[in-house]
């Protein structure tokens, strides 16, 4: 194998489509590795990392567009080549070109019906294109990661000072309008309006209450950093204030995972001061902080759904404690006495995080690449160790490759790999939708799960897969015929994360019970 | 705060500028909401200095 390379001066091709160029070059036949990029520093590093930066490369600017590989041999490379550049170029010759424009400003121009911008340029340019959206008076959606707190904090109070919104930096679900903004899912319109600064939070929280026949009336992600004190949660605060003053929202819906000391006691005391019921899921506030606002207190994902259902006399069938009993005992009898360990593989940190809560009650210790503590850190993340999960949206990853939720090409070496090793008895699987995501992440790993239960099978063992899926019947992708899918391959499918973390850890809770 | 420019978004129809990838707008035209595409790139081809004189003469847009 050696490293060959195509640099093209003065091309350049968005972060996003460089990602998926580089998933779809990694697939091709006589590629050991490979990657495609701008050549700025940050990129550059990512291809010294993996042993492709040639002296060659070393000499390139931020203006080269750049595909490296190690490669069988220059026409193999030729070949993987060709096929990036169709995957980047899929218009058709009849389709109308579109118009395009060089600037937010042009654009605004062109368009004076424009409201909203949505924002997903490198960290470090996202605060000059934000400054530029609020100042042509457009609220701000954003997805741009990595952002300086204080870029952040000072997009936030431009946006403040002007009542414009400013969803993010690292937003990733957002619904105005009942549009799906970024990756949210689609969702039915209701009385519900929620503001997180979780992403998967919110997603869960809206598809539970899409599901249960009602909706949301507009849902505000602040982004991940919000509620840090250095931010100072302005935009959790613009968002209770727009919801409150919103005459669709009847219901208003918090999310958030770590609130910073110097923001808990205003966001406390503004929640004191909000007209209409308020449901808050603060998974660092204990029961009594929460109430003490005159919030309605929820301890998780699905609990937050249910709260916000009960406040309209509805509820949401989930599985109670002795249904999943009952359907773990029907699987446990299958499992060979080798088969003693679940295996979690998760698109994204907070469907882990919520699956080794509930698993360590029933399992014990849960090693991961981002462990609940310090010693069940595994010390290799392609190495699991007894009852082990992974967040395959991990830097790690997806350093080069875009996240799990549109590329799930990241995850598919888990299942070969889980299922390789006699001690697996279960694999736990999470499933996101989202319009730009993959048009049938099921589809793409049931091939994977029929081979891996066929050698089981031919070993003796039975294995079995546990999985949700997040999303709604009104995505593109459609909750239930993706549920459906899965449920025809035999895997145990369950309707929230929670409760398939729990339905894993009872299989083996039983098993143990059974091995004593 | 002033929730006025809020509300009038709220009781607007969504129309989207799009600053980076197309994947983001393709999605929002597939659920029938208009878009407008901004062809963005890194100013001065990513160079620092450059982009740095160029914002002290006034050329960033």
């Amino acid at each position: 194998m050696e490293v060959f390379v195509k640099i093209e001066r003065g091309r350049y091709v968005d972060s996003l489509e460089t990602l998926l160029a580089s998933s779809v070059l990694n697939e091709q036949p006589g590629i050991e590795i490979g990657c495609a990029g701008m050549a700025t520093d940050p990129g550059k590093d990512v291809l010294e990392s993996v042993g492709l930066l040639t002296e060659e490369l070393r000499g390139c600017d931020g203006s080269c567009y750049i595909i490296a590989a190690r490669a069988e041999s220059q026409d193999a490379f030729d070949k993987a080549v060709a096929e990036v550049e169709a995957s980047l170029a899929p218009v058709s010759e009849d389709e109308e070109i579109e118009a395009s424009y060089p600037t937010i400003r042009a654009a605004a121009e062109a368009c004076p019906k424009a409201n909203l911008c949505s924002i997903a340029v490198p960290g470090e340019y996202a605060l000059g294109e934000v400054k530029k959206a609020l100042n042509a008076g457009l609220h701000c959606v954003v997805f741009s990661n990595n952002v300086p707190l204080s870029d952040e904090r000072e997009m936030k109070e431009l946006a403040w000072e002007k009542g414009l919104l400013c969803m993010g930096p690292d937003c990733g679900v957002a619904n105005i309008n009942g549009a799906a903004l970024v990756l949210a899912s689609i969702n039915n319109r209701g009385p519900f309006g929620i503001c997180g600064a979780s992403g998967v939070g919110i997603q869960h929280v809206a598809a539970i209450l899409h599901e249960a026949g009602t909706g949301v009336s507009q849902t505000i992600g602040t982004g991940g950093n919000d509620l840090k004190n250095e931010v100072g949660g302005l935009m959790m605060l613009m968002g209770i204030d727009a919801l409150e003053a919103d005459p669709e929202t009847k219901y208003i819906a918090l999310i958030a995972r770590r609130i910073g000391d110097q923001v808990l006691p205003g966001l406390l005391e503004r929640i004191s001061r909000c007209k209409k019921p308020v449901v808050a899921l603060f998974m660092s506030c204990d029961q009594a902080t929460v109430e003490s606002a005159g919030a309605i207190w929820a301890k998780d994902l699905d609990d937050c759904a249910q709260k916000c259902l009960a406040l309209t006399g509805q509820t949401y069938r989930l599985d109670t404690d002795e249904e999943i009993v009952a359907r773990a005992a029907e699987v446990v009898v299958k499992l060979a006495p080798e088969q003693k360990y679940v295996r979690g593989a998760f698109s994204g940190g907070t469907f882990m995080d919520e699956a080794m809560h509930a698993l360590i009650p029933k399992v014990g210790n849960v090693y991961s690449n981002i462990a609940l503590r310090p010693e069940w850190q595994l010390a290799d993340s392609q190495v699991s160790v007894k009852n082990t999960c992974i967040d395959y949206g991990e830097e790690e990853f997806t350093l080069g490759r875009p996240h799990p939720a549109i590329d799930p090409g990241v995850r598919k070496p888990a299942i070969p790999r889980e299922a390789a090793d006699p001690e697996t008895a279960v694999i736990l699987l999470d499933f996101i939708l989202t319009p730009p995501g993959h048009m049938d992440p099921v589809g793409y790993v049931l091939s994977d799960i029929r081979k891996a239960q066929e050698e089981a099978r031919a070993a003796g063992r039975e294995l079995i897969f546990v999985a949700s899926v997040l999303g709604t019947d009104a995505d593109l992708q459609n909750v239930s015929v993706q549920r459906q899918k899965l449920a025809d391959a035999g895997v145990l499918v369950c309707k929230t994360n929670h409760q398939a973390a729990l339905l894993a850890g009872e299989i083996i809770r039983q098993k143990k019970e059974r091995d004593e | 705060m002033n929730c006025e420019k809020i509300m009038n978004l709220f009781q607007s129809e969504l129309v989207v500028v799009n600053v980076g990838p197309k994947l983001f707008a393709t999605a929002l035209e597939q659920q029938n909401y208009k878009t407008v595409q901004v062809d963005w790139k890194p100013i001065a081809g990513g160079d620092r200095e450059m982009q740095e004189i160029l914002e002290v003469l006034g050329g960033l847009d």
